[in-house]
C-alpha cells in the first residue's frame, strides 16, 4: 500500500498565496459565468420586450385615423331629403339613389378646392354613410362631419410621408383631428391602406379554427384514449406512436404541400376555402392533442379505473364515465394550446391559396377566404408605407387573441390541475 | 339534394332509429313477462344499436358513391349527342369536361370554352339522375337496415357489447389518421417528385449548382434546378446563424434559471421566455424584415461592407435564433434536471464552485440529451417558412458572407407555388422535390435525435 | 496545464512521510474538528438541536441512530453541504482546526477540500476513471503538471485499494466499475484532494456484504491519515470501524463515547434500548 509515490505527498498549503490568488481567479470565473447566465436570460427577455415594443408603437398608430373636417349642407345639396328616406330596410338603397359621393366630393371641393378629394380617403364618403345611417336627422341640417385622409397624409401627419404630403400637412396643420379608426375592425383588405380592415381575414380565421377543431378534436381525443387505454402492444400501435411524434415534428411547410396535392388537386376541393385550410391545421394540430391528450389520460391514476372495474364497468365505460371527464381539463389545455398554435400558422396555408385579395368576409367554409397571419402577411409585403402601421396592427389584434387563449390554457390547468 | 342535407337526414333518420329501438327494449324491461336481469344490455345500448345500423351502412354507402359517381357521370355525359363534338385530344377534351362539370354543379359561372357551355347540360342531366340514385338507395339503406336491427332486439341481444366493439374500431380508426396522414405526406411528395425527377435528373438537382427555374427553357433538357444553393442557403440561416444566436442565449438561460435564480424568479421568467416560442412566425417575419434587416444593413455599411444586402441571411438568422431560444432552453433545462443531484453534490462537495460544477460535471453529464435537443432544434429552423420568406432574400448565393442575401428550401417552395402556375410544369413540381428533401431530413434529424435523448434518458433511470 | 507552482521545502520533502503528515496534522489529542451548541433548521422545523461534539484525527468516528435522527443532517454541517438547500439555517458553531467554518472569511470551497465527503449511492461522475481522480486536483490546481497528475491518480488509487482492479483500464467510464468499486472510487477521489476529514454518509447501505467489508477495511487502513467520520445505521458496522461512537435521537446527541463503551456499557437508557434493538 505504502508505495513511493505516495510519500511524495505533502499537506496542500491552502493560505499561501499562490493558491489563495487561485481562489480569487476561480471565484472571479464563478463571478463572470454567472453574469453570462444572467446577460442570457436578459437578452432573450429584451428580444421579447423589443419586439412587442416595435409591435405596439407602430400598430397602436394603425387604429387611428387622421381626420379633417368637411362641412355638408344637406339641404343644399339633397334638394330636400328627409329623414325617413333612411331609416327601415330601404335607408342604404336611397343613399345609393341620393348619390352621396358625389355629394361628399363637392362638399370637399367647396371647402378644399377643386384638387381637395385628393386630400381624403376615396372611401371617405362611406363614413358620412354610417352617420347618416346612425342618425338620419343630420340630413336636414348643415353639419360639419370629420372625414379620413389620404393615406400618404395620414402618414404624413402621424409620422414622417413624402415632402409634398408634408408640405400639405403644414399647411393644413391645425385642422386635423385623430379619430378611432373604426374601418380597421369592421372592413376587410382594400387597396387604399385608409380603408382596410381585418373583420374579414378575422372571420376567416375563426371559420378556419371551427373546421380545425370540429375535426382535430375528436380524432385527437379519441385516438389518445386508445393509444392510452385500449391499444395492445404489437407493431400497428408502435407505427401509430412514431407517426404521431414525426407528424408533431413535420415542418408545417409540408403540410401546405400535402393539402395542395391531396386535397386540392386529388379530391378537387375549393382553392383558397376555410374547408381546405381547416382540414390542412386539423391534420397539423391533431397530433398536439394526442401528444397532451395521452399526458392527461396517463395521469388519472389507475386506482380509479380499478374501483370502476371493481363495480362491473366494461372497459370502454371506465373510460368515457371516469377516465375522459377527469382528464378533460388537461385535454382541454392541451387543444387551446394546439389551436394557438394553429391560430398564428401562416405557410401551409399559402400553399393551398389562402393567399388571394379579399374583400368580402366569407360566409361559409368553400367561400375564398385568407386568415389573419396571412393578412398580416400580405400587408406587409404592400409597398404603401400606411400598411405598416396596418399590418403591426393585425399582428397586436392577432397577439391578443393568442394571449386570451394561452390565458385561458393557463387558466385551465391551474383550476382544474389536480395532484393524486 | 345536396351531400350535406342527405347527411343530415340519415343522421336524422338514425336517431328515430335510436328512439325505437329504446322503446322496444324498454318495453321487454318494463313489460313484466321478462326482470330486469333479463335484459342483457340497458335499453340505451339497444338504441344505438338501431341507429348505428341505420347510419353506418348508408354513410359508408355515401362515401363510397361520392367515389364512384364522377366516373359514371362522366360516362354517361359523354354518351349525349353533344359529346361527338368533343375534339380528340386528351388534354383538350378532359379541360372541356373539368370545366362543363364545374358550370353544371355550380361551381362557375360562365364557360371559356364554347363547347363546354354544349356540354353543361348533359352533365346535369347525369348528375341529377345519378345524385337521385345515390339518394334513393341510401334512404333504402337505412330503413332496411333500421328495421332489420330492430327486428333483432330480444332481452338477450349482447347491445352493449356490440356497440363497445364498434366504438373500439373508431378509437382506432382516429388512431390510424396519425398513420394515414405520414403515408399522404410521404406518397404525395414521392409522387409528384418522381414526376419532377423524370423532366430533370436526381443527379443534377441534389448536385447541382445553379437555381434559377426563371430560366428554365423547354419541357426537356432543363437546367437551373441545381439545389446545393437552397440547402447552402438553410443550413447557413437555420444551422449556423441561428444556432449560433439560440445555443449560446438557450444553454445560459437554461442554466441560469435551474442553477442559479431563485425559484421565484424562475417561475416568473420561465412563462416569459416561452412566450418566444409563442409568437407566431409571421410576426418574427415581419420584424426581422421591417426592424432588424434594415439595421444590420446600416450597420454592415458602416464598417465598410458596401455590399450588404437589406435581405441579409444574417437578418433572418439572428431572428429565427431568437425563436428557437425557448426551445434549447426548454430542452437543456429538462436534460440538466435529469442529471442525478448526487452528481452536483459529488462535485460541491469536492471543493468544486457551482459554476465549475455546471461546467465540468453537469453539461457533460446532460450533453447527449443538450445535443439532442440542439438537433430538434435545427430540424425545427430548417423547416421554418415565415422568417426566411419575409426576410431572407430570394437570390440562389452560395456565399458565407452573413451581410449577403442567400435563399432557402422553405422560400422556393412557397415561391415556386404560389401565383398562377399550371400543375405539371417542373417549376412547381420542382417544390415537392424540395419538399421531399426537407421531409426526409427534418425526419432523420428528427429520429437521430429522439433516439440520442432516449438513450440518455434510460442512462439515468 | 497552468497549476501553480508549489515551493517545496528542502526539509519538507525528504521528511514528509505518512506518519510525519499525521503527527504534524494531529499533534495527537487536539480535536480534528469541534461543534459547540449546533442548531440545524430546514424552514420551521429544527432538524438538529444543541449538539457539541469533537471529532479527533487518530480515530474513526461513527454516527449512529434511527433514522430521521439528524445525523446525515449533522454530517452535512461539516462541509457545509447544506449549503446547497436554500431553506436550511445553521446556528451554533463548528470549527476546523480552531477556524470557524461558518465564518464569513471561510471559504467554502477550500473547506470542502479540507473536509472530503463521500455519499450513501456511489456517485462516480460520467466521466473516465481517471479524470473522476483527477477532477479535485485539477479544479484545485494541485498538481504542477501531467506527471504529478498521475501521481495523485496512481497514489489515490492506491489508497483506496483500487489501482490494482482498475491500472489497466483507467479510460474506461467510472460509471462502468460495480457498485462497491464505484464506492472506491469515490473515497479514492475524495482522497485525491488530500483531505484532512473524510466524512461518510452511510457509504455501505446501497453495496453488497462483500463490497462493505472492503470498505470496512479501506476505512480501517485509512484511519491516521484522516479523520473520519462514518455515518451509519448498520451497529456492527459501527462498532467494527469505529473507535468512538456518537448516538443521535430526534436531533440531539444522545450520548458520546469510546466505542467499545457505548456498545457493551452505554450510560443512558435510551442508547442502550437502541442497541439491544427495542426499537430503530
Amino acid at each position: 500500500m505504502n508505495s513511493l509515490t505516495e510519500t511524495k505527498r505533502r499537506p496542500t498549503d491552502w493560505q499561501g498565496a499562490e493558491m489563495q490568488k487561485r481562489i480569487a481567479g476561480r471565484y472571479a470565473a464563478e463571478r463572470r459565468f454567472k453574469a453570462m447566465g444572467m446577460a442570457a436570460i436578459a437578452l432573450s427577455a429584451g428580444f421579447l420586450g423589443f419586439l412587442l415594443v416595435v409591435m405596439v408603437g407602430n400598430g397602436f398608430l394603425g387604429f387611428t385615423q387622421t381626420e379633417l373636417p368637411v362641412e355638408i349642407d344637406f339641404p343644399a345639396v339633397t334638394s330636400g331629403a328627409s329623414p325617413s328616406q333612411f331609416q327601415g330596410p330601404n335607408a342604404e338603397a336611397n343613399l345609393q339613389v341620393m348619390g352621396l359621393r358625389e355629394i361628399v366630393n363637392s362638399s370637399i371641393e367647396i371647402q378644399y378646392g377643386p384638387e381637395g378629394t385628393d386630400l381624403f380617403s376615396s372611401g371617405a364618403w362611406t363614413a358620412v354613410s354610417a352617420k347618416i345611417l346612425a342618425d338620419p336627422d343630420i340630413v336636414e341640417q348643415k353639419t360639419a362631419v370629420n372625414l379620413p385622409v389620404a393615406s400618404a397624409l395620414d402618414v404624413a401627419y402621424k409620422d414622417e410621408g413624402n415632402p409634398e404630403a408634408e408640405a400639405k400637412v403644414s399647411e393644413l396643420s391645425g385642422q386635423f383631428s385623430t379619430g378611432f379608426n373604426w374601418n380597421f375592425l369592421s372592413n376587410s383588405d382594400a387597396t387604399d391602406p385608409m380603408q382596410v380592415g381585418i373583420w374579414g381575414a378575422f372571420k376567416g380565421s375563426l371559420i378556419t379554427m371551427i373546421v380545425t377543431l370540429m375535426l382535430a378534436f375528436p380524432v385527437g381525443v379519441l385516438a389518445a384514449l386508445y393509444l392510452e387505454e385500449y391499444a395492445p402492444k404489437n407493431r400497428l400501435t408502435d407505427l401509430i406512436e412514431v407517426s404521431i411524434n414525426n407528424l408533431a415534428a413535420v415542418p408545417s411547410i409540408i403540410f401546405g404541400l400535402l393539402g395542395l396535392a391531396v386535397f386540392l388537386n386529388f379530391f378537387g376541393m375549393p382553392r383558397s376555402g376555410a374547408l381546405v385550410g381547416g382540414l390542412t391545421l386539423a391534420l397539423m394540430t391533431m397530433p398536439v392533442i394526442v401528444i397532451s391528450g395521452r399526458n392527461a389520460v396517463k395521469s388519472v391514476p389507475p386506482s380509479i379505473r380499478e374501483a370502476a372495474l371493481g363495480i362491473g364497468a366494461s372497459p370502454l365505460q371506465v373510460v368515457f364515465h371516469h377516465v375522459l371527464p377527469l382528464a378533460l381539463p388537461g385535454i382541454l389545455t392541451g387543444t387551446i394550446i394546439g389551436m394557438a398554435r394553429a391560430l398564428g400558422e401562416t405557410a401551409p396555408l399559402l400553399m393551398i391559396g389562402m393567399r388571394a385579395f379579399i374583400a368580402t368576409p366569407p360566409s361559409g367554409i368553400t367561400d375564398p377566404a385568407t386568415v389573419l397571419p396571412v393578412q398580416i402577411f400580405l400587408w406587409s409585403d404592400e409597398v404603401d408605407r400606411g400598411f405598416v402601421e396596418k399590418t403591426s396592427a393585425a399582428i397586436i389584434v392577432l397577439l391578443l387573441f393568442l394571449l386570451i387563449m394561452n390565458a385561458l390554457a393557463i387558466y385551465l390547468r391551474n383550476r382544474f390541475e389536480t395532484r393524486w | 339534394m345536396t351531400g350535406a342535407t342527405l347527411l343530415f337526414l340519415i343522421i336524422g333518420l338514425g336517431l328515430i332509429a335510436w328512439f325505437f329501438g329504446r322503446l322496444k327494449a324498454a318495453g321487454m324491461q318494463s313489460g313484466g313477462k321478462h326482470s330486469r336481469s333479463a335484459l342483457h344490455s340497458l335499453p340505451n345500448y339497444h338504441g344505438w344499436y338501431v341507429a348505428l345500423w341505420a347510419i353506418l351502412p348508408a354513410a359508408i354507402f355515401l362515401a363510397v358513391w361520392s367515389f364512384a359517381s364522377p366516373a359514371l357521370i362522366t360516362d354517361a355525359a359523354l354518351t349525349s349527342p353533344a359529346a361527338a363534338q368533343l375534339p380528340q385530344d386528351a388534354f383538350a377534351r378532359a379541360a372541356i369536361l373539368s370545366e362543363a362539370r364545374a358550370i353544371a354543379s355550380g361551381n362557375q359561372v360562365n364557360a371559356f370554352n364554347p363547347l363546354s357551355q354544349s356540354m353543361v347540360e348533359p352533365y346535369r342531366d347525369a348528375i341529377t339522375y345519378y345524385q337521385m340514385i345515390g339518394t334513393v338507395a341510401a334512404l333504402l339503406l337505412v330503413f332496411a337496415c333500421g328495421v332489420y336491427a330492430w327486428l333483432q332486439i330480444k332481452p338477450d341481444l349482447r347491445a352493449r357489447t356490440k356497440i363497445e366493439r364498434v366504438t373500439m374500431l373508431v378509437l382506432l380508426l382516429a388512431s390510424l389518421i396519425a398513420i394515414v396522414t405520414t403515408v399522404g405526406i410521404f406518397l404525395s411528395l414521392v409522387f409528384e417528385s418522381v414526376r419532377f425527377f423524370s423532366m430533370v435528373s436526381p443527379i443534377d438537382f441534389l448536385f447541382g449548382t445553379e437555381w434559377n427555374p426563371k430560366a428554365v427553357a423547354g419541357p426537356r433538357g432543363e437546367t437551373g434546378f441545381g439545389a446545393i444553393p437552397l440547402f447552402w442557403g438553410t443550413v447557413f440561416i437555420g444551422a449556423i446563424i441561428a444556432m449560433i444566436v439560440a445555443i449560446p442565449l438557450g444553454l445560459m438561460s437554461a442554466i441560469y434559471l435551474t442553477q442559479y435564480a431563485p425559484a421565484k424568479f424562475r417561475s416568473w421568467m420561465k412563462p416569459i421566455l416561452e412566450v418566444l416560442a409563442g409568437v407566431p412566425t409571421v410576426v418574427y417575419g415581419y420584424f426581422a424584415a421591417l426592424t432588424v434587416a434594415p439595421a444590420l444593413r446600416d450597420f454592415a455599411v458602416s464598417i465598410g461592407i458596401s455590399n450588404a444586402s437589406s435581405e441579409s441571411a444574417l437578418a433572418a438568422g439572428v431572428v429565427m435564433g431568437i425563436m428557437i431560444i425557448p426551445f434549447v432552453s426548454s430542452m437543456a433545462d429538462d436534460s440538466i434536471a435529469a442529471v442525478p443531484s448526487a452528481m452536483r453534490d459529488g462535485s460541491l462537495a469536492m471543493g468544486a464552485t457551482q459554476s465549475e460544477t455546471i461546467k465540468k460535471v453537469l453539461i457533460p453529464a446532460a450533453l447527449p440529451g443538450v445535443v439532442g435537443g440542439v438537433l430538434l432544434a435545427v430540424s425545427r429552423a430548417i423547416g421554418e417558412t415565415m422568417i426566411v420568406v419575409m426576410a431572407a432574400g430570394l437570390a440562389a448565393n452560395m456565399t458565407a458572407n452573413p451581410f449577403s442575401s442567400v435563399t432557402t428550401v422553405t422560400t422556393q417552395i412557397v415561391q415556386l407555388l404560389t401565383g398562377d402556375q399550371e400543375f405539371d410544369s417542373p417549376k412547381t413540381l420542382a417544390a415537392f422535390a424540395l419538399g421531399l428533401v426537407l421531409f426526409i431530413v427534418t425526419l432523420l434529424l428528427n429520429l437521430i435525435a429522439l433516439r440520442v435523448v432516449k438513450k440518455y434518458r434510460e442512462a439515468y433511470e | 496545464m497552468n497549476y501553480d507552482q508549489k515551493i517545496l521545502e528542502p526539509n519538507e520533502s525528504v521528511n514528509m512521510t505518512d506518519s510525519a503528515t499525521t503527527a504534524m496534522n494531529t499533534e495527537s489529542g487536539t480535536p480534528k474538528m469541534t461543534a459547540r451548541h449546533v442548531d440545524v433548521f430546514y424552514g420551521d422545523k429544527q432538524a438538529i438541536n444543541d449538539v457539541s461534539i469533537d471529532v479527533n484525527m487518530d480515530s474513526v468516528t461513527a454516527f449512529i441512530g434511527p433514522s430521521g435522527c439528524g445525523k446525515s443532517t449533522f454530517l452535512r454541517c461539516m462541509n457545509r453541504m447544506n449549503d446547497t438547500i436554500p431553506i436550511a439555517r445553521v446556528t451554533g458553531e463548528i470549527k476546523l482546526e480552531g477556524e470557524d467554518i461558518y465564518a464569513s472569511q471561510m471559504d467554502v470551497v477550500q473547506l470542502r477540500a479540507r473536509v472530503g465527503m463521500v455519499f450513501q449511492k456511489p456517485n462516480p461522475f460520467p466521466k473516465s476513471i481517471y479524470d473522476n481522480i483527477a477532477y479535485g486536483p485539477r479544479i484545485h490546481g494541485l498538481a504542477t503538471g501531467k506527471e504529478e497528475l498521475d501521481e495523485i491518480v496512481e497514489s489515490s488509487l492506491q489508497r483506496a485499494g483500487l489501482w490494482g482492479e482498475v491500472k489497466d483500464r483507467l479510460d474506461d467510464s467510472g460509471t462502468a466499475l460495480s457498485g462497491g468499486q464505484q464506492q472506491r472510487l469515490c473515497i479514492a477521489r475524495a482522497i485525491a484532494v488530500d483531505p484532512e476529514v473524510i466524512l461518510m454518509d452511510e457509504p455501505c447501505s446501497a453495496l453488497d456484504p462483500i463490497a462493505t467489508a472492503k470498505i470496512e477495511e479501506l476505512i480501517h487502513e485509512l484511519r491516521g491519515k484522516y479523520a473520519i467520520v462514518i455515518v451509519t445505521h448498520n451497529m456492527q458496522q459501527a462498532a467494527r470501524v469505529s473507535q468512538k461512537t456518537a448516538f443521535f435521537h430526534l436531533g440531539t446527541l444522545v450520548e458520546y463515547g469510546e466505542t467499545t463503551d457505548i456498545f457493551t456499557n452505554p450510560r443512558e437508557e435510551k442508547t442502550r434500548d437502541y442497541i439491544t434493538g427495542r426499537y430503530g
